[in-house]
């Protein structure tokens, strides 16, 4: 199925028999009981230089619209295995907690890190390592005119694409974020596009390959590109446990219709050191990052096949 | 095992030579009953013998044999519908006659809904047995006027659906994939068009169907919830009929022809979507060359040597593609079945059947394109041969003995893909399956006075997984989660037996007689199923695949008890039941969270394994004669299951599960010409689960249930009210032919059902929470079909 949700173009003309049939989605009212608060960990280290935050906030009743409420007065300490300690403030009070600056790096491939979130007088604890990540060889685009005009963006565009090989070894995962004049677009959770070894799950073997056209693709999206536009990726190595989070946020997120699946909680690699204590939501992960941005220039672009 | 197939089949030749023994001193009167106008054979026509106080039905190719001691009888045939014929036989040695059955007036037959007995529902061993005859049908209102059989089925009790639009259906608990759909005796495994909007069934072809929902018989098996039993056409043997129609969906044609001076007769039926062709002249350039269109095509052919053998052979084709492009999909069945009739001895009944049933689909990219450096292509099959020989024994109107076996054979190609990426070719098929599957069954049905009547008999089933093959064991680090598969897994040659499971199979079912317009009937079956369909999604879809059983999936098994009372009223204008169910289900599957079933070679990696349990009671009105037919059915059930790690290793309800479930069929005939319909469905909303809290994480809002709860809450109720008219045309068509129009109004009400209420963030805000009911039909859908018979 990913497959064909990928390929987004052709979704329109399998989709015209249904037209005849005038299916459709409200918003609805809907009562839904909520259950206490549980502490959640937004939390991405990677290897960039810059400054590195994890989030703290508590979870609210599923239609409270209102912004999370921020943990304050935590202690967030991140350690990697050979004993360096990081130590995470937050001196705004927002539940964002920092460490560095524009000059410091905190990641280093190969090594593995340990979460420590002190809040409430209970001690949660995450692991992750920070693996590795190929370069990513280019990006390269190619005219496209839709059949019908978009509710979205362009009838007449360009497709972009990026170019990477997977290493050689099996079970490398990736998180592909697609860059827009150099800012990550992952704010619609639908479109999260994540790559087992060069393709989309380990029982399909894509070992070492150049990532599949899917996924080289799945930084256009939505939309079609314009000219000028500077489209890129930004290439993320993520542990499998990450992969397997992500996979379940976008099946809940893009879950709908006749094929929808059984939702079920999404897991959390967050734990309480007191297996009775309350438990912790969200996740902690640490990357390598790789990444390669163009403009988009009409006379580079492939001609539309 | 196979020590135990010996036994059994040392025991029916036992048995089988007992009875010839003991039958000597009496005499036998066999043949066949038939349809005089079009030489169709008659399914369930009452023999009754007057003398004797006794009598038989036919079995499902209009054939019965009595034996009684030499004396003169009258032998009475009747059939509802039908002239009733009395015939004196003086039966002094074996002997046979075959009889034609002329329907009664014309108009009395405008009035006929049931071509049965008119007491069957009381007398007869079965119970929960629906049978709806094709006449019916074609009256009722229909979805964009395209009669349905699936949808049909679908208002009877104790049958449900996963929603509107959705595959299949859904038998006292059972999901989709455990009902066994035959066609002409073939499996068929996917019954739908369009994912689910249509059953493949074409109307014009199709004789005879009959749902069996409790009480199975030991002749069937392999699916644990019901059989689903459609008889195609044999063809007119008495003259030339030509059937069609042009509908909303499908234009349809049917010919029907005898040969060889009425002893062979064949049928071709087909039809066509043809939305695209009406749709060309409006598309631009970009969509010239864009595929969307279903066919199905049915034939049979059937040839009579002499009075002891017939032979038929059938088969079913049909097709769904999509495309455009460079993109295509398409799915579809085959089916092709031999028959051979023989009656051996007046009293020993024959009927050998082969078939063959292929399901697959194919999805790809670029496929056609020898230059393109990225392409993919996909396909999937399935292949099941078999051959399966069924015998039943008259041995006295009071006592018939069944008795057979089958073999089949099945061959999977799970998926079979390759992606070509930027010129490198990667292989990601998934290893071929094989398996055979065994089965011996022996049954009796007996009638003990004139009150009790028993049916008894056992089935064993015999599975073997076979090589090649690699076998993997599954490692699980965090129970419910994904299992890890451990290497290397375990090598098997071509030959190699990789599991084998074995099944006895009980069955039993007695009537019991109160008055004689009344009965109380109660059952037992167990059954097996070694196929088994994997699908996470709300409605099944045409990529879900069809697995093995191997030896991280065990066989799925069901236990039915059932216990009933039937009565009619009114000369048997009415007739009425009351049932009520308990089904007990082993083995069932569920999914780890993010599951991967397609293309995934560690697929078992994703399966969780619980059990199931399904009741209910089900409360069913019908009337059979008059101007004004139809019934009415009201079922109160639940279904849930058990598997752990879900809802915190507690019960929960089935995705289908709806404990209220009310139906309404109306036909009244106005006149000779016109008839009405309506249709009224009222049914509890499906479980759904919904988030209690939100995390953010990234700029998203995941919904959480703070209990783990699954299916904890209801959508709205689903009711929809239908209506159809059939006006027959004044003039003959081209003198000699008949046309009718039929209108229908689907979900008259215009009411948004809900398929399914789930929450989600915004498109354009993911922090935005919102709920989202999701509806398949949204407002009245009105049409016209037209239907023409020369």
């Amino acid at each position: 199925m990913e497959y064909i949700q990928n390929t987004w173009k052709l979704w329109g003309i399998i989709l015209i028999p249904f037209l005849l049939l005038t299916g459709c989605e409200d918003v609805i009212d809907l009562d839904s009981q909520a259950g206490p608060s549980q502490l959640v960990v937004d939390g991405w280290i990677n290897n960039t230089k810059g400054p590195q935050s994890i989030r703290l906030t508590w979870s609210a009743p599923y239609f409270s619209n209102a912004p999370a409420k921020p943990v304050v007065n935590a202690t967030v300490v991140v350690e990697d295995n050979l004993g360096t300690k990081f130590e995470f403030m937050d001196p705004d009070g927002d539940g964002r907690y920092v460490w560095g600056n524009d000059t410091t790096v905190l990641g280093t491939v190969g090594r593995t890190y340990t979460l420590t979130v002190r809040a409430e007088s209970e001690t949660y604890q995450a692991v992750s390592e920070l693996r590795r990540v190929p370069a990513v060889d280019s990006i390269v685009y190619q005219k496209e005119t839709l059949p019908i005009k978009p509710e979205k963006g362009p009838k007449e565009g360009y497709v972009a694409q990026f170019y990477a090989r997977d290493f050689p070894g099996e079970g490398d995962t990736y998180w592909i974020k697609p860059l827009l004049n150099g800012q990550p677009r992952v704010d619609n959770p639908r479109n999260i596009s994540i790559a087992y070894d060069a393709a989309f799950n380990a029982g399909a073997p894509s070992d070492g390959l150049i990532f599949i056209l899917p996924l080289r693709q799945s930084i256009t999206v939505d939309s079609l590109y314009s000219a000028g536009n500077m489209v890129g990726v930004e290439l993320h190595s993520i542990p499998q446990e990450t992969f397997e989070f992500l996979k379940q946020v976008r099946e809940q997120a893009a879950n709908g219709g006749l094929f929808a699946t059984p939702i079920a909680n999404v897991v959390s690699n967050i734990t309480n050191t007191n297996s009775k204590g309350p438990k912790a939501l969200g996740f902690f992960t640490a990357s390598a990052v790789s990444k390669l941005s163009t403009v988009i220039d009409p006379e580079k672009a492939r001609p539309e096949e | 095992m196979k020590n135990k197939i010996y036994q059994l089949s040392l025991l029916l030749l036992g048995v089988l030579w007992g009875l010839s023994v003991q039958a000597q001193s009496k005499t036998t009167i066999s043949g066949y009953v038939k349809d005089r106008s079009n030489g169709e054979g008659l399914i369930g026509v009452s023999v009754y013998v007057r003398e004797a106080q006794t009598g038989v039905t036919t079995n499902t190719y209009g054939f019965y044999s009595i034996t009684l001691p030499a004396a003169n009888y009258t032998l009475i045939y009747s059939y509802i519908g039908y002239e009733r014929i009395e015939k004196s036989v003086d039966l002094n040695a074996d002997q046979t006659l075959n009889i034609e059955l002329g329907a009664e007036s014309e108009q009395l037959k405008e009035v006929t809904v049931s071509t049965r007995r008119d007491d069957e529902n009381v007398q007869s061993i079965e119970m929960s047995v629906n049978k709806v005859d094709m006449k019916t049908i074609k009256k009722m209102p229909a979805l964009l006027g395209e009669v349905d059989l699936i949808r049909s089925i679908q208002l009877l009790p104790g049958v449900t659906t996963v929603g509107e639009g959705a595959s299949g259906f859904n038998v006292r608990g059972g999901d989709v994939s455990q009902n066994l759909v035959l066609l002409d005796e073939a499996p068929v495994y996917n019954s739908s068009h369009l994912f689910g909007f249509f059953s493949v069934f074409n109307p014009d072809a199709v004789k005879d169907v009959k749902l069996i929902k409790g009480g199975i018989p030991a002749q069937y098996g392999g699916r644990i919830s019901s059989i689903l039993d459609v008889r195609m056409k044999e063809g007119n043997s008495k003259q030339r009929e030509i059937n069609g129609g042009i509908g909303t969906i499908f234009s349809r044609l049917t010919y029907e022809q005898p040969f060889a001076k009425g002893k062979g007769s064949f049928i071709v039926a087909g039809r066509r979507s043809y939305i695209d062709v009406l749709a060309k002249p409006f598309l631009n350039k970009d969509l010239k060359d864009s595929k969307f269109y279903f066919y199905d095509l049915t034939a049979k052919v059937n040839y009579r040597l002499g009075d002891k053998d017939t032979f038929y052979a059938s088969g079913y084709f049909g097709k769904d593609v999509f495309g455009g492009g460079d993109f295509g999909f398409g799915w579809g069945n085959a089916t092709a079945t031999v028959r051979w009739n023989h009656i051996f001895s007046n009293k020993l009944f024959m009927n050998l059947t082969s078939y063959y049933s292929n399901y697959d689909y194919s999805l790809g990219q670029n496929t056609n394109d020898p230059d393109a450096k990225d392409k993919f292509d996909w396909k999937s099959k399935i292949i099941s041969n078999s051959f399966k020989p069924d015998f039943t024994y008259y041995l006295t109107p009071n006592n018939q003995l069944t008795f057979g076996g089958q073999y089949i054979r099945y061959d999977s190609r799970p998926g079979s893909a390759t992606a070509i990426s930027e010129g490198e070719t990667t292989d990601i098929s998934l290893e071929p399956r094989y398996a055979d599957e065994w089965a011996l069954y022996a049954g009796d049905e007996l009638k003990i006075g004139s009150k009790i009547s028993l049916q008894y008999g056992l089935r064993y089933s015999f599975f073997r997984s076979l090589g090649p093959g690699v076998e993997y064991d599954y490692q699980e680090e965090v129970k419910g989660q994904r299992k890890e598969p451990i290497f290397p897994g375990k090598e098997y040659e071509k030959g190699d037996v990789i599991k084998t499971y074995g099944n006895w199979e009980p069955r039993i079912s007695i009537n019991v007689g109160v008055t004689p317009s009344a009965s109380i009937k109660a059952s037992y079956n167990r059954t097996s199923q070694y196929l088994h369909l994997l699908s996470n999604t709300a409605a099944s879809s045409p990529l879900d695949v069809w697995t093995m059983s191997s030896a991280v999936i065990k066989p799925e098994l069901a236990d039915q008890v059932a216990l009933g009372w039937f009565q009619n009223f009114n000369n048997n204008t009415y007739e009425a039941s009351v049932e009520v169910y308990y089904k007990k289900l082993y083995n069932q599957i569920d999914y780890v969270p993010g599951s991967d079933l397609l293309l995934n070679q560690f697929v078992p990696g994703d399966l969780l394994f619980g059990e199931g349990r399904a009741y209910g009671a089900e409360f069913y009105l019908k009337k059979n004669k008059g101007r004004l037919t139809g019934w009415m059915s009201y079922t109160l059930s639940r279904t849930e299951r058990l598997v752990e790690t879900i809802n915190n290793d507690d019960w929960f309800p089935a995705r289908f599960d709806k404990p209220h479930n009310f139906t309404a069929v109306a036909i009244y005939d106005l006149t000779p010409r016109l008839s009405l319909s309506s249709n009224f469905t009222f049914a509890s909303g499906t479980p759904a689960t919904f988030p209690t809290n939100r995390l953010e994480v990234n700029g998203w809002a995941i919904g959480h249930n703070f209990e783990g709860k699954r299916n904890n809450s209801r959508i709205p109720a689903y009711h929809r009210l239908d209506f159809a008219a059939t006006l027959k045309s004044k003039r003959k068509l081209f003198r000699k032919g008949e046309g009718e129009w039929v209108f229908s109004a689907y979900n008259v009400y215009n009411r948004r059902n809900p398929f399914s209420v789930y929450t989600q963030g915004d498109e354009d805000n993911a922090l935005r929470t919102q709920a989202i009911k999701y509806s398949v039909i949204g407002s009245i859908i009105p049409s016209v079909t037209y239907n023409f018979k020369f």
